[in-house]
């Protein structure tokens, strides 16, 4: 039999938390930690923004925010390679170029 | 001048544009809305994403081959680091858009069922690509010789590009596959929202852009290596 994680996790929030009749599946992770506070003020501006749609403006800020430093780390990889470059062209006479 | 020199100034230039261009493309991606599918929902979206990594694989092996059927025609041994650093980039997209597929299916047509590996057509022929590739990199290994190198190697590369689109859109089109397209049909079948090749053509260019970045990118070390150490890469 195989044995899954995903399934070993999912189980144990089953046992948990049976399973309501509002046609929402509950796992652990809609009220572990919800216990302490649960909210009573009305949703902010932006968090109407991010909670509408299931939630997929909360999955595009985490893919932009991947993006945009992969943007940064490109740009910053390509000033490293000008300068070497520009080291390589002063300090080495160019040479034939044909292998 | 050696074809391995880039320009620098349009090289940055067309960077700053394609990263612009994806920025604008994964917007789109998320914000507009499409139709929702059972099944697929909100993952009809990876079509933005995951087909793009093979149109991107196939131009990369174009311009690796293009580099390769140079350096047979006129013995420019140099362009064979650009085939290199193509084909290299090449499979890495390669790789992306296989993992990208197996995440998809899991957690779409096969929820429920465990299966990761699910023996599409397409996930087995493109693995015997990307082993192709595998195969051309290692035979690099074999030469000490950079001029032996750069030709056999070359000849090897030409048939890997050579093999790609049957094993990638021929073969695959002939059996039953999870993919459209399948039987022979387009692959662009009439159900696909009209809103949704808003985004995909333009996904197409813009990863295509991001290869192209990136090879050359390589293709600048690669130089800066050669010049130091007259040695080509292997």
């Amino acid at each position: 039999m195989k044995i899954s994680l995903l399934h070993a996790i999912q189980d144990a929030a089953n046992q948990a938390l049976p399973d309501s009749t509002d046609g929402i599946v509950h796992t652990a992770y809609d009220s572990l930690w919800t216990g302490a506070d649960i909210p009573t003020q009305t949703p902010s501006a932006l968090e109407q923004v991010m909670l509408a749609d299931d939630k997929i403006f909360v999955v595009l800020a985490v893919v932009m925010i991947i993006w945009i430093g992969i943007i940064i780390l490109v740009m910053r990889t390509d000033k490293h390679l000008k300068s070497v470059e520009r080291s390589v062209e002063e300090n080495i006479p160019n040479q034939d170029d044909g292998l | 001048m050696s074809t391995l020199k880039v320009n620098v100034k349009r090289y940055t230039l067309i960077r700053n544009l394609v990263f612009a261009w994806l920025t604008a493309v994964i917007l789109a991606g998320f914000l507009l809305n499409i139709p929702k599918i059972n099944i697929l929902e909100h993952t009809a979206r990876n079509l933005y994403f995951h087909v793009p990594m093979w149109f991107t694989m196939m131009a990369a092996a174009f311009v690796s081959g293009y580099h390769s059927l140079k350096v047979l025609q006129t013995g420019d041994e140099i362009r064979d680091i650009r085939a290199l650093q193509a084909a290299r980039v090449g499979t890495f997209f390669g790789i992306l858009g296989l993992t990208t597929g197996i995440v998809w299916s899991r957690f779409t047509w096969y929820v429920g069922t465990d299966v990761w590996w699910n023996f599409d057509p397409r996930q087995i022929m493109v693995t015997i690509q990307l082993l192709i590739y595998g195969g051309y990199f290692v035979l690099r290994s074999a030469f000490d010789e950079p001029k032996k190198r750069a030709k056999i190697s070359a000849v090897f590369n030409l048939f890997a590009m050579t093999a790609l689109p049957f094993l990638l859109y021929v073969i695959p089109r002939q059996m039953d596959s999870l993919h459209p397209g399948a039987e022979g049909n387009p692959a662009f079948s009439q159900i696909t929202a009209p809103v949704m090749r808003l985004v995909f053509y333009p996904a197409i260019i813009g990863f295509i852009g991001l290869f192209w970045v990136l090879y050359t990118q390589r293709v600048r070390v690669a130089w800066l290596k050669y010049r130091v150490t007259q040695e080509a890469e292997m």
